[in-house]
């Protein structure tokens, strides 16, 4: 970044690169009183990779579990990849086809094997054949360098190990989005990078991602945008230097102050 | 330390042991006085009593043959009961999860009324307020409900006996069952091949309609064949409406046992279905949904595997103790073993001897239940480390 | 940024409510419409049976019958006692409870939640509606006042509530004391019934008394002399003041249901408590021999350990000695709900992390401590819920001794049934109100259990 475009690097941060992909407007969001969305307005441009940070119960996780309709948004529209998220289960079936998402849990299937796991979606949503979809699954693995467990069981994996098999899971779908919802927060801390590294891997592939993290590493190594959050709405938007030099906004300061 | 071990061990057999040994020596010291005998010689002597709806039994017939039809009873009621809180609890509970608040109350309501009150007062209430003392009428007048557009009986009910409509052998029957084998045979491989395409094209494999359609379409073949191998019978009074003839006759005391038991148990059977649902995370669904998978797919893949091998031990418990619960048959008119136990020492067979048969066969069957559930337990094991 | 806006409200109209209740989708919908006139319809056949048809006559002419079955009538007098000593054993043991858990919030800093009494009529709405049902099945106005009565004597017991927080272990021992007393003004004095306020006074004393500032031995000396004495002033009591009674040989009805199912589950605890203990041992021999029992026992139904009761226990007696029936059937079913009790405490033993083990030995503690101390008070809480399960079980399965001839509360109906004005009829409407009489007491249990489990897991 020059000197001349930092001056106006929150204002171009805010915008998308290229045309958006992902389009969410006036977009709110309530459990039962509580409001956990206010008003979101937010792009995501092609190949971007966006990084969504806040303190919890901001409504971070909300936010991307609204784009592949886990939670049902109350106002507001969100346009994943020209196709509106509504209540016809076409269209959200459609928008989850080519969304993959990693959670914090994981969420493996423990009744079936690694290769089972990964095929599953393949076979019954793509209907792939089985051959087919096994060498896809394999192909995935090896891309996050795990292929030796095909045939063991999640409980036999360590988290790292597990989290990785999660991602290949969701890639074997062929995404264009990938949803991460704080993949790194339930792991040892020796085994974050082993996961950071494959989700390096896939940012400089030119995977477009939504990335809640608190890995402010990770940011600076592939974000084009950081986004913060606070108590459900969006606070500041920018660039990784943006956050890490002179971010805006008290809250931000505050948050930042507080996690690096 | 180590010694004191050991002697408290010894005390405590010791202990033990004199008790056992004492009540024992009671027991027979008390027998001889009052000349009651403790072998089991009574079981090759007649068992001199007609059981109950069981005209083709001898009451000459040595007592073991009685002990026989009381177990065969036993497993009777235990299956059809188990057939009946496994469908209805099944229903039941999945009707409870419903976003359906007429069905979820009803189905709660149903679990809170059944769960609370005892096996006993169902039973006692089929036998009863429905039968004995209930709105049918004896076997003489019964109700005959036809099946409409002909002349046949599709039911009768009464208050001793329900007819409902049975199969007979018309001259080809063995060929019939042959022939189901078969079918069974080629469905099965219909089941396969279909596998067979789905995994190497990925095209839906729709199973579950073609073995289907081979297997009726097979059995149709084979009933063309072979010139109406069986023919359906209809149950029908006989001319004096004393008994049934034709058709399957089911007694008042198996409804009672089999229906109360199931009725009974399906509420436990629910809950387990319901809490086995819950206890498969949210996480495994939102997984499932992330990846595109339709509800159907969903529960199909991820939900149910997982929830049938939370459920499936507790199920097993509950088959057990429904088997145990046909022993509440000794207050009703129904030939199971305790029942005919009771009966027996009513008429004067040694108690002693009959009581430890009776807990033998009991135990037999907690036995087998054991077995199956340790190896139900050992296989449902997710593999973790 | 924009002003804060109101939630969507269409789930809170009537209307939304139909649309997302009964009608969210298409199957539903159908499910809906299929099951509205079915439910229309039970409910118009109850409503004619409950108004229309019913002969409650045979209801209102036996409730005597039904509830204290063949009691006699002249010593009817000792039962309202009894029921009189309940109710101010209930009211004392829910203000000491309330209270306790109040204490226990203000030590932790939590706000206190007091019931109010209207809490308690929406958590024993069964058992409220029993009791206006038989209300109105009563002939004359004296049963309206007996309730009223045992009201005022229940709401005297909820002053204990003011006892001061260092004495309120004492509230339990009134409990048990009026209940043992409620039981024996009905059963009588004699014999051996001493027996069981000596053992509960002895617990209560030897609870109570603290004596810390002397040495481990004599205050164990000065405790159990204490114990001794104060059992021995129970036994003299008992001697020179007798109270003739009816013997529970004499029982029947939904008097002698309760008591059977009480007395079985108190009776087997202690033994149930060893058998798990004696399952848990290192000593082999203890364990084979405890899983032995609790196997066999539970591999066979009840109803056969009740006739090992009536067929054989008799025979195992020393020549002379007898039993009544009903002591049979008590004894048979203590022994079964033993083996049930021994692995619901297992349970809870075995729930209990060995973290706690170890912590209690890194301190310091004996084994035998750690056991007394540490394991058992954590466990034995954990396990009421499931103890009242087991209570609940147990009172269901009373109705077992109808086969044998007993006149418990469903055997009543024998004697119902003999009279020539109910002969081979209205079987259903007598056995309807004996499953609701037993539904009442089950469900209501089963959720105060509930409640228990919800509260144990927040620790409170």
């Amino acid at each position: 970044m020059t000197s001349e475009t930092r001056g106006n690097a929150f204002t171009d941060a805010t915008q998308a690169r290229g045309e958006a992909f992902i389009e969410l407007t006036d977009v709110d969001k309530f459990f039962g009183d509580f409001q956990a969305l206010k008003d979101i307005n937010m792009k995501v441009g092609k190949q971007e990779v966006v990084v969504v940070i806040g303190p919890s119960g901001s409504g971070k996780s909300t936010l991307i579990r609204c784009i592949n309709r886990l939670e049902k948004h109350d106002r507001g529209t969100i346009i994943v990849d020209g196709i509106e998220l509504s209540d016809d289960i076409r269209n959200i079936q459609e928008v989850r086809r080519e969304t993959g998402m990693v959670f914090q849990q994981f969420n493996l299937f423990p009744h079936l094997t690694v290769l089972e796991n990964v095929t599953l979606a393949p076979r019954e949503v793509r209907h792939m054949p089985k051959r087919e979809a096994e060498n896809l699954a394999m192909e995935t693995l090896e891309r996050v360098q795990i292929p030796e467990q095909a045939r063991k069981y999640p409980g036999q994996l360590s988290g790292g190990q597990q989290q990785r098999v999660a991602i290949a899971r969701a890639l074997a779908m062929r995404p264009k989005v990938m949803l991460f919802d704080e993949p790194t927060s339930a792991l040892d801390p020796e085994m974050i990078k082993e996961v950071l590294d494959v989700m390096v891997e896939l940012a400089q592939g030119g995977m477009t991602m939504i990335v809640v993290t608190h890995e402010m590493g990770f940011a600076r190594a592939v974000a084009n945008r950081v986004v913060f959050m606070s108590d459900g709405q969006i606070v500041e938007v920018g660039t990784p230097e943006h956050f890490f030099t002179d971010p805006r906004e008290d809250r931000t300061k505050l948050f930042l102050s507080q996690i690096l | 330390m180590r010694v004191l071990r050991v002697v408290g061990q010894i005390v405590a057999i010791v202990v033990v042991f004199l008790l056992l040994r004492w009540l024992f020596g009671n027991l027979v010291d008390n027998s001889r006085r009052v000349g009651l005998s403790l072998d089991f010689g009574f079981l090759n002597r007649p068992t001199q009593f007609q059981i109950p709806n069981h005209a083709e039994f001898d009451p000459r017939s040595p007592v073991y043959r009685m002990v026989l039809v009381g177990i065969k009873n036993t497993l009777l009621a235990s299956v059809f009961g188990i057939a009946l809180a496994g469908v209805l609890g099944l229903i039941i509970g999945i009707s409870r999860l419903s976003q359906n608040w007429l069905t979820s109350r009803l189905a709660s309501a149903y679990v809170e009324f059944f769960r609370n009150i005892p096996p006993l007062v169902i039973i006692v209430f089929f036998a009863f307020a429905v039968f004995l003392h209930g709105p049918l009428p004896n076997l003489r007048e019964g109700i005959e409900v036809g099946f409409p557009g002909t002349s046949h009986n599709l039911f009768i009910f009464s208050l001793e006996q329900w007819g409902v409509p049975s199969v007979a052998d018309a001259g080809n029957l063995a060929y019939f069952a042959i022939a189901m084998l078969v079918g069974l045979v080629v469905a099965a491989l219909v089941w396969r091949w279909r596998t067979r395409i789905h995994d190497q094209t990925g095209a839906p494999h729709h199973r579950v309609v073609w073995t289907f359609g081979v297997l009726v379409a097979l059995l149709a073949v084979a009933y063309v064949l072979l010139g109406e191998p069986f023919r359906i019978t209809w149950p029908t009074l006989s001319e004096n409406r004393r008994r049934l003839i034709d058709g399957f006759a089911i007694n008042a005391g198996f409804i009672s046992v089999a229906g109360a038991l199931g009725l009974y148990t399906a509420s436990h059977v629910a809950e387990i279905v319901r809490g086995s649902i819950l206890a498969v995370s949210r996480g495994q669904s939102e997984a499932a949904n992330a990846l595109a998978l339709t509800s159907f797919q969903t529960y199909r893949f991820v939900i149910l595997p997982q929830a049938l091998r939370i459920a499936l031990p507790p199920l097993i418990n509950q088959s057990l103790n429904l088997v145990k619960n046909t022993s509440l048959a000794a207050a009703v008119a129904y030939a199971e073993i305790t029942n005919l136990t009771q009966a027996s020492i009513g008429n004067g067979r040694p108690a002693v001897p009959s009581i430890v048969i009776l807990m033998a066969v009991y135990l037999f069957f907690s036995l087998i239940i054991s077995l199956i559930l340790n190896v139900v337990n050992r296989r449902l094991q997710l593999v973790a480390r | 940024m924009t002003a804060v806006a109101a939630p969507p409200r269409s789930t809170n109209t009537a209307l939304g409510w139909v649309k997302t209740r009964l009608f969210p989708n298409a199957t539903s919908g159908i499910v809906t419409v299929l099951l509205f006139p079915l439910i229309v319809y039970l409910a118009y056949r109850v409503f004619l049976f409950v108004v229309v048809n019913g002969r409650w006559e045979v209801v209102r002419r036996n409730l005597t019958l039904f509830m204290q079955g063949t009691f006699p009538r002249d010593q009817q007098w000792r039962i309202l006692v009894q029921i009189l000593f309940l109710a101010f054993a209930a009211g004392v043991g829910t203000a000491t409870a309330s209270a306790a858990a109040a204490d226990r919030a203000r030590e932790a800093g939590i706000p206190v939640d007091r019931q109010r009494p209207i809490e308690i009529l929406r958590r024993f709405w069964p058992v409220v509606l029993l009791v206006l049902i038989l209300l109105y099945f009563a002939n004359t106005v004296n049963p309206w006042l007996f309730v009223l009565g045992a009201l005022a004597v229940s709401l005297l017991g909820t002053t204990a509530r003011f006892l001061p927080t260092r004495l309120r272990h004492l509230g339990w021992l009134l409990v048990a004391l009026s209940i043992i007393a409620g039981f024996q003004v009905v059963s009588g004095t004699t014999g051996r019934s001493w027996l069981a306020a000596a053992v509960v006074v002895s617990i209560g004393i030897w609870l109570s008394v603290r004596l810390e500032r002397l040495a481990p031995l004599p205050r164990l000396a000065f405790k159990t002399a204490l114990v001794a004495l104060a059992a021995a002033v129970v036994f003299g009591i008992y001697t020179f003041v007798t109270v003739p009674g009816v013997g529970w040989d004499r029982w029947s009805g939904l008097h002698l249901t309760l008591w059977v199912s009480a007395l079985a589950i108190i009776l087997s605890f202690p033994l149930g408590l060893l058998l798990a203990l004696a399952r848990r041992s290192t000593l082999p021999a203890l364990r084979v021999l405890a899983t032995g029992y609790i196997e066999l026992i539970r591999g066979v139904p009840l109803i056969t350990l009740l006739f090992m009761g009536q067929f054989i226990l008799g025979f195992m007696l020393p020549a002379g000695a007898t039993l009544s029936s009903i002591s049979r059937a008590i004894a048979a079913m203590t022994l079964f709900t033993a083996a049930y009790v021994a692995e619901i405490v297992r349970g809870g033993l075995q729930a209990l992390p060995y973290g706690q083990t170890e912590a209690a030995q890194a301190v310091g503690l004996s084994p035998g401590k750690t056991m007394r101390l540490i394991i058992l008070p954590q466990a034995l809480r954990a396990v009421i819920p499931a103890m009242v399960g087991q209570f609940i079980s147990i009172f269901k399965d009373s109705s077992l001794l109808f086969i044998l001839a007993i006149n418990e509360f469903l055997g009543v109906r024998s004697l119902v049934h003999a009279q020539t004005d109910f002969r081979g009829i209205a079987h259903a409407e007598t056995l309807v109100f004996v499953a609701l009489v037993y539904w009442a007491f089950a469900y209501s249990m089963s959720r105060e259990s509930q409640r228990l489990e919800r509260r144990l897991r927040v620790g409170l």
